[in-house]
């Protein structure tokens, strides 16, 4: 029930994992088309209603597309930029002094980053130059590229159960899991006919992995038997640009798509659309479930609005 | 790319997992994982799947098409892996179509262990592909001579140009020599035979001079036509001039009209700027190099990343100026570069905490088990209390629970009824079978007062027996009487629990049961004993 408008386009929102009350929202201006972009970190106010507070924002040459808290150091931020830098910010120095590291090695937009929850040390960067890179943040440069999609590879997630383990979802119409230990992918899921926007895996089934695509559906794919999937879940009117699954829930999941909707799902129940919101008036972008406060979601979108609510309330508010 | 290397740095986990060389063997941090697993004791995240015969065979016939031998390696791997095939089976494929330079990329990639495979190796190999074929005795006939064709393409395609032109040259030369002349006299010919046709009828004198005049009235003629023909040419010259002349003023026009809503605009967002802006918008497409999908707008050119350290300072445009409607202005020479080369990263200031689906390491995990859906109010903010990490928000309100951990009475009851069986499968995740689309239905509690639930029982099965007519068709057939039964039991122990509850979600779930034809609810399998004549 908290919401702020960004002077930018919203294009990603999450949950700080160290404080329940803490959010950061990557925006970019012109719809990430062209333009600078900022990255701001939000709390959440006492009161029920109102505006999310602004602790403090940073901005970049060009648009931000995602951004990732660290697992080991509490002020932290990965910002995956348009420009094809990867950049560390840190929460407690003023701006004049950030960003801490600008780490410029993809050749084209960073359009994806995802920090390792079980190591901790590590995160990997997904871009629309077909390549995944994996990073660390007392390295200078990249530990490793991985190079085997055919297009542009939109989202990377790490297993939550498997620290060398992560998928990364591509334009190519394919999910490859991948173990940083192998040379190349360890499986190739062709998930969808269309364009694959987003992966995430279930973090109470390590094996479950959902995709959403530009075909309007989100599927859950079980990694032993990929062939079939256990449930594709049809309800979004254009693309889904991404879906989550909830820390707190085994089956269930949180999506948001081009329809302006954002929707919760169960997975494993016939009719799997629990819910739907309508509080956006653009595509809806980012969204992320609070891993501390259970129950508590965030959406951001082009329309440049921030929402915060619980699950099962009303997003704009009573 | 020089920081690659094939093993990764990262160092192994307290009591993670080993590092292999090969897929083999490894052990996931969690033991109990294993029940799941396929039979080999492999991770669950490669393929296990036997190398398909049929698929394989389809891959040969793709990969042999002779269409599919232009195209890039990397375009073919792609296709295939999109049909769903495996890597085992494409490496099977190509190896065994008679093509060896792709099978031998992957190879020369895995030995040589770098974190780059196949793809950057290709779009060279591809390039290469001429040279070690010919070098190499590939397999037969068939690739030499493709070889040998597609190199004939090049110069056959050369040849026949040259050959067409000398043609068409000679051609032309050889009608304009002798045809023309040819044509003439034989033109002449004829219009003298009809002088001669037209002097038999009327006064036939065959004399040179009337001859003479008949030719020269000819070639008066001829003469006339082709002043004429010069004339509409030049007619029709001079109107093309004229147009081209007013097509260029309007051009001119246009351009002189943009330049100046350019000009107007440039002064709109700052006079300072305006000279360094023209100067961007005259060298125009210079940051065209840059691969990116981005339309570029002229006058806000994206700027190269290069040119950033290049450029002359100017003072920065506030972004808060008027901007036309279609695109809002910004800094182009904004410095988002580190300030300091190496900045220490300050030593985190809290532990990280633990997340909820790691279990048993949690403070608040003592409600993991069994409630995820409701009566977690007070045990949060309780425990969030205990654990708190230094959040000076937590400090000020000491025992008001924050509004967002507050939890809406109505969510926690209707929302997850169903979360029980999906708190056991948090504890026992693979016992269960993984494609698991049956509802599962928890297990009832103790009935309180067996006569009522007796007594709700009868009606409820007198009206379940009336349904199965319209679904026996669907489902009819499928299941065993021993399933039947356990059905029957199951369905009575929720009823019975749906009734002590207080009876308000029967309905929606008697519904759903009803049309259900698979998954648990099989309300149309239920037959009773004097209702078995349905």
């Amino acid at each position: 029930m908290n919401v702020s408008k960004t002077p930018f386009n919203g294009y990603s929102v999450k949950f700080s994992p160290f404080y329940e009350d803490r959010l950061a929202v990557a925006t970019a201006q012109n719809f990430g088309i062209i333009g600078n972009g900022r990255v701001h970190v939000f709390s959440l106010p006492p009161t029920p209603t109102g505006a999310l507070t602004e602790i403090i924002s940073f901005d970049t040459a060009d648009g931000v597309y995602d951004l990732a808290w660290s697992e080991s150091h509490d002020s932290l931020l990965i910002a995956a930029v348009a420009d094809g830098s990867v950049k560390l910010f840190d929460t407690n120095l003023p701006p004049p002094q950030n960003p801490l590291r600008s780490f410029q090695e993809h050749t084209r937009e960073v359009h994806g980053v995802d920090y390792n929850p079980t190591r901790r040390d590590s995160f990997v960067t997904a871009s629309w130059d077909d390549t995944v890179k994996l990073w660390s943040l007392d390295r200078p440069a990249s530990i490793r590229t991985f190079k085997e999609h055919a297009y542009c590879v939109y989202s990377v997630a790490w297993n939550p159960r498997h620290a060398d383990v992560f998928a990364s979802a591509s334009g190519d119409c394919t999910v490859r899991v991948w173990d940083v230990r192998e040379p190349g992918s360890t499986m190739i899921i062709p998930g969808h006919e269309a364009e694959i926007l987003y992966c995430d895996w279930n973090k109470y089934d390590e094996c479950l992995i959902a995709t959403s695509s530009v075909d309007k559906s989100i599927r859950v794919w079980d990694v032993r038997n990929y062939r079939v999937p256990i449930a594709s879940l049809n309800g979004h009117g254009f693309a889904v640009r991404k879906v989550k699954f909830s820390p707190h829930h085994r089956n269930l999941m949180m999506s948001c798509s081009y329809d302006m909707t954002v929707c919760m799902w169960d997975f494993m129940v016939e009719d799997s659309l629990v819910g739907r919101y309508d509080h956006h008036s653009e595509f809806a972008i980012g969204v992320d479930f609070n891993v501390l406060v259970e129950g508590l979601v965030a959406s951001t979108g082009w329309d440049q609005m921030v929402f915060v609510w619980q699950h099962g309330t009303e997003p704009r508010g009573p | 790319m020089a920081a690659e290397s094939s093993s990764p740095a990262n160092p192994p986990a307290a009591g993670g997992t080993p590092q292999n060389s090969a897929a083999e063997a490894v052990q996931p941090a969690n033991g109990d994982k294993q029940d799941a697993a396929p039979q080999n004791p492999k991770s669950v995240f490669v393929n296990s799947e036997p190398i398909r015969e049929d698929q394989v065979q389809n891959a040969i016939k793709f990969l042999s098409h002779p269409k599919v031998r232009d195209s890039p390696v990397f375009h073919r791997r792609n296709f295939l892996e999109k049909k769903g095939l495996t890597k085992e089976e494409i490496d099977e494929a190509f190896r065994r179509v008679p093509d060896p330079s792709p099978s031998a990329q992957p190879t020369a990639t895995n030995q040589a262990g770098q974190g780059v495979t196949t793809s950057t190796i290709q779009p060279a190999a591809v390039a290469q592909t001429p040279l070690p074929m010919t070098t190499v005795p590939s397999g037969g006939s068939p690739s030499m001579v493709a070889l040998a064709r597609s190199r004939f393409h090049w110069y056959h395609a050369v040849f026949a140009v040259g050959l067409l032109t000398a043609s068409g040259v000679g051609t032309a030369i050889w009608v304009k020599k002798s045809m023309i002349p040819r044509l003439k006299s034989w033109i002449r010919w004829v219009v003298l035979e009809e002088k001669h046709g037209d002097g038999d009828i009327t006064n036939i004198k065959p004399s040179v001079a009337e001859e003479a005049a008949a030719a020269a009235k000819s070639a008066a003629a001829a003469a006339t036509d082709v002043a004429k023909a010069s004339q509409e040419m030049m007619i029709s010259r001079r109107e093309e001039k004229v147009n081209m002349e007013k097509f260029m003023d309007l051009l001119q026009m246009q351009v002189t009209e943009i330049r100046s809503m350019g000009n107007a605009i440039q002064q709109l967002e700052g006079r300072s700027d305006k000279i360094e802006r023209t100067h961007r918008v005259e060298h125009g497409g210079y940051n065209g190099s840059i691969a990116n999908l981005k339309p570029t707008y002229p006058m806000g050119n994206k700027p190269e990343i290069d040119s950033r350290s290049a450029r002359s300072s100017s003072p920065p445009t506030s972004a808060d100026q008027s901007a036309p409607p279609y695109l809002n202005s910004y800094m182009e020479d904004m410095n988002d570069q580190p300030p300091y080369a190496s900045q220490q990263i300050s030593n985190p200031r809290s532990a990280p905490r633990s997340k909820p689906w790691d279990g048993g390491y949690q403070a608040t995990t003592t409600s993991r088990g069994g409630g995820f859906g409701s009566s977690l109010n007070g045990d949060r903010g309780s425990d969030f209390g205990a654990q708190n990490n230094g959040v000076s928000y937590q400090a000020d309100a000491q025992n008001t629970v924050p509004w967002w951990q507050k939890k809406n009475p109505r969510i926690t009851e209707l929302d997850y009824v169903e979360a029980k069986p999906g708190s056991n499968t948090v504890a026992q995740t693979n016992e269960q079978p993984p494609i698991q689309r049956t509802w599962v239905p928890p297990q009832p509690p103790p009935v309180v007062m067996p006569e009522a639930a007796e007594a709700i029982r009868r009606p409820k099965s007198k009206k379940e027996a009336a349904e199965p007519v319209p679904n026996q068709e669907t489902s009819g057939g499928g299941s065993s009487s021993a399933a039947a039964a356990v059905e029957v039991t199951d369905e009575l122990q929720r009823i019975t629990k749906i009734s002590e509850s207080g009876g308000e979600v029967e309905e929606t779930t008697a519904h759903s049961g009803g049309q259900e034809t698979n998954g648990g609810l099989k309300l149309s399998e239920i037959e009773e004993e004097p209702v078995q004549s349905y």
